[in-house]
Order: structure tokens, then C-alpha cells, then sequence
């Protein structure tokens, strides 16, 4: 026992060195924050142009133009889902930080928010696809039918019913960004990994930094599972018969 | 007479098999237009041409002297005044009913949202469903539900109806709640274009009946004369399997 509290005292107390795992955790929230907004918004219009190109035949009965554009942002979709699924996201950051934004004020953090979202987006595009892709080809219609236009048919109809059942893979894909955003200390990016590491290199302890910062990580992934249950109960609500 | 719908030399194939082979035909205003045939005859099919749910393979559609086939047509003003129901009623289950017959007279005929709420209130009571307004369609039975999914039809004010099997998939003591309310439609001079399989309807309904097969209008009469003297081998075949 006394020996724990040692540990503790010696890699949290001493020097203020718990402001490490502080500003770490903070950064870690802010890159995980920011990189699901970019990846769910990206992932959303790259699951939508990708499912447009599906149901309508590529537009078949539309304008030349519109057939022709639909075509290749399809094909840019499909290019862009291949080359981020198909690399490390550890080489996709070193890329953006090294090679493209190689100016010396280029914020760590950015740079990271940049490189998580666009390779979450990429995994999202795909779940919102099948969510998109389940739901009865009948709703369409039937949105149709009533004059509502392709888009509002969308956006009233298809994706508010695809967002409920695409939550639970989207919870978990969150899940995996969150703990994957360890890696942002590759491109000198202080998060909650880079802190405890910093505090072992002070201290040559390394069970008990690695093991806050595990029980942290753990910690998040279960406030947001948690926080993600509620939603989905309140979004089934209308399934309830009686 | 008054042409709503003028079909000429309609043609759709899924690949090679022909579905639809040259139907021309009018549809006037008023006209109860029962189309019956065996399964796979092209009936669904000729339905859901009539408001582009299937592209023509060939042939014109002509809806009130617009030309809908001509992809420079925007069709969802066309569809505004058609109204469609179908087998599997496709009420928006993350909707409640009140949001259901809302949605598109707002969105598409901009009404306000009181003006949309009272007509629904008031079609909702003609089906008798006005207590249900708040609840989700999983909570109706499929009856009600294709109840409500007429009068979501109705409130964009359409031309004509078109129903597609309504009443294919209800239990048999529902089905005539929906015939009624169907009834109840033409006898206030609604245009309406309906695949079924119920004779009697048709027969007491319509003012006329087509039969589809293998692509083409086979034969087409008044009730009275197409149900006693069906002049075709094949049409006799068939109403003697389902009468």
C-alpha cells in the first residue's frame, strides 16, 4: 500500500508532473472531438453521392452533365475509401505532417484532427452506406410519390432512419478513433499517450503511468458507450408497439 | 371527355423480358380504371410508369398534355397530383401519423403548419383515425394503416390515385375498411387507376376493367359486359381460377 502510494506521489505529484496526463487528456479529447464531427460529415456526403450512384444507375435518367459528374465523384469516393482504408493511419499523419503541412507553425493538433477525421470518414462513409443501403427501397417512393424532391426525400425520410441503425457500429467506430488517437505523438502531438510517457522518461516507472493511462482511455470509451445507449433508446422510442 | 392520362406505345423491359408491350390508352377524368391479370401480366409494372416510379423502355406518357417521359419535365411537380398507395402502405415509421400527412404539404405545397395540421385532422377523421394522429405507424393495424396512407395521399390534393394491391397484404377482415374508404373516394368523382385482385370491387367500382396480360391491355370492358361475356380464351381461364 505504501508502496502505491509512492508510485503515485513520485509520477503525479512531484513537480506538478499529473499536468502532463492534464493537457495530454485534454488534447486527446479535442483531436477525438473534432475528428468524428469532420469524419461524420465527410463520411455522410461520401456515403450519399456513393448510394445516389448505386440506386439510380449512375443518374441514367438525368441530364448528360449530371450523369458525367455523378460518375466521377463516384469514382473519387471509391479511390479515396481504397487509399485510406487500405494504409496505416500512423503513415497517413506522417504524411500530413512531414510532407504536406511542412510549415513550422502547423499546429500539432490540427494536423492530427485533419489526419483522424479523413481516415474516419472513410470508415463511416462505409457504415452509413449500409445503413442507407437497408432501408426499404418503399420509403423512397413513397417520399416520391408525395412530390418530395431526391434530396428531401433524403434528408426528411432515408437518412434519419439509416442514422438509427448505422449508432451502434458509429458508437464503435468512435470507440476505436478515440483509443487510435495514441499514435498523435508520431507527429509531436502532447496527448494523453505522449503525457504518460513523458512522465516514465522523468521517472523511470513505467507500470504506473501506462496503467493511469489505460484506466483514462478505458474511462472515456465507457462514458461515451453510455452516453450512445441513451440516445438510442430515445431514438427507438417510435418502435415501441403500445 | 376529358383526357387526364394519355398512354401511347408504352413499352419496359427488365433486360430481355419484355414487361410492357405497346399499351396505349387514355384515362379520363372521373374514370374508376380497374386493372386485373395474372401475376407478372404487367399490371404493377403499367401502374408505376404512370408516375416514373419505372422509365418507360419506349413510348410517351402524357399527364394532363405534359409529356412526363421527356427527361426536361420535372417531375416532381407531376407527382404532386398524382397520388399513389401501396401493397406495404411505406407509412415513414420514424414519423407519427400527424407527421406523415404533413411532411410533403408543407415542405412541397408550403403550407403552414397549422394549415397542414387541420386538413389532416379533418381526412383523419373522415377514416375515423383522428385519435391515432400522435402514435407511430407500428402501433396501427395494416387496415389503418393504408387508411392513413390514402388520406397521406389526399392531402396534396392529387388528380388521380393510383393504388397498387391495397389491399394484398391486410388480413381478410381488413380489407373491406379500405375498399370502403376507396369507394367512399369514387363516388366523389376521383380519378383513380387501381391493380387488384378484388373482383367484387371491381366490379361495383370501376367503370372499367382491363386485363393485363403478357404485356398488353387483353381486354378491356365495362364491368357488367368484361365479368358475364369476357370475350378471350385467356380471361376466361382466369376469372374462372379466381371467381
Amino acid at each position: 500500500m505504501e508502496n502505491i502510494l509512492k508510485a503515485l506521489r513520485l509520477n503525479l505529484i512531484k513537480d506538478n508532473r499529473y499536468l502532463y496526463l492534464v493537457d495530454g487528456l485534454k488534447n486527446t479529447m479535442i483531436i477525438t472531438l473534432f475528428a468524428t464531427i469532420l469524419g461524420i460529415v465527410l463520411g455522410l456526403i461520401i456515403a450519399l453521392v456513393r448510394t445516389t450512384y448505386d440506386n439510380t444507375n449512375g443518374l441514367k435518367n438525368s441530364n448528360a452533365v449530371l450523369k458525367v459528374l455523378i460518375k466521377i465523384a463516384n469514382s473519387i469516393c471509391q479511390l479515396y475509401i481504397t487509399i485510406i482504408r487500405g494504409t496505416p493511419v500512423v503513415i497517413q499523419l506522417m504524411i500530413l505532417f512531414f510532407c504536406i503541412f511542412t510549415s513550422r507553425n502547423a499546429s500539432g493538433v490540427l494536423i492530427a484532427i485533419i489526419g483522424f477525421g479523413l481516415n474516419s470518414s472513410a470508415y463511416v462513409a462505409e457504415i452509413f452506406r449500409s445503413g442507407l443501403m437497408s432501408i426499404d427501397q418503399g420509403q423512397m417512393e413513397a417520399g416520391r410519390s408525395l412530390g418530395l424532391s431526391y434530396i428531401d426525400t433524403m434528408k426528411y425520410i432515408i437518412v434519419p432512419q439509416a442514422f438509427k441503425v448505422v449508432l451502434p457500429s458509429l458508437c464503435n467506430e468512435f470507440i476505436v478513433l478515440i483509443k487510435e488517437t495514441s499514435v498523435a505523438g508520431y507527429v509531436a502531438v502532447q496527448d494523453l499517450t505522449k503525457g504518460g510517457d513523458i512522465i516514465r522518461s522523468r521517472t523511470y516507472d513505467a507500470w504506473t503511468p501506462l496503467l493511469i493511462v489505460a484506466g483514462v482511455y478505458l474511462l472515456l470509451t465507457c462514458i461515451f458507450s453510455v452516453f450512445v445507449k441513451k440516445l438510442e433508446v430515445s431514438l427507438r422510442k417510435n418502435e415501441r408497439t403500445n | 371527355m376529358d383526357k387526364l392520362l394519355e398512354i401511347k406505345e408504352l413499352c419496359k423491359s427488365f433486360g430481355d423480358h419484355l414487361v410492357l408491350d405497346k399499351i396505349t390508352t387514355d384515362i379520363n377524368k372521373g374514370d374508376v380504371l380497374c386493372l386485373v391479370g395474372p401475376s407478372g401480366g404487367g399490371k404493377s409494372t403499367f401502374l408505376r410508369s404512370l408516375n416514373l416510379l419505372e422509365v418507360p423502355t419506349s413510348g410517351k406518357i402524357y399527364f394532363e398534355r405534359t409529356d412526363i417521359t421527356d427527361p426536361k419535365t420535372n417531375i416532381d411537380e407531376v407527382r404532386k397530383k398524382i397520388g399513389m398507395v401501396f401493397q406495404h402502405f411505406n407509412l415513414f415509421p420514424h414519423l407519427t401519423i400527424m407527421e406523415n400527412m404533413t411532411l410533403s404539404p408543407i415542405n412541397v405545397l408550403k403550407l403552414t403548419k397549422e394549415e397542414a395540421e387541420n386538413k389532416a385532422k379533418e381526412l383523419l377523421n373522415r377514416v375515423g383515425l383522428i385519435d391515432k394522429k400522435d402514435t407511430y405507424p407500428n402501433m396501427l393495424s395494416g387496415g389503418q394503416k393504408q387508411r392513413v396512407a390514402i388520406v397521406r395521399s389526399l392531402m396534396m390534393n392529387p388528380d388521380v390515385m393510383l393504388f397498387d394491391e391495397p389491399t394484398s397484404a391486410l388480413d381478410p377482415e381488413m380489407v373491406g375498411e379500405v375498399l370502403d374508404v376507396m369507394k367512399e373516394l369514387a363516388k366523389e368523382k376521383m380519378t383513380m387507376v387501381v391493380v387488384t385482385h378484388e373482383m367484387g370491387f371491381a366490379r361495383e367500382v370501376a367503370n372499367r376493367v382491363a386485363f393485363l396480360d403478357q404485356g398488353q391491355f387483353a381486354y378491356e370492358n365495362s364491368p357488367d359486359k368484361f365479368f358475364k361475356e369476357p370475350n378471350n380464351e385467356r380471361l376466361k381461364n382466369f376469372l374462372s381460377k379466381v371467381l
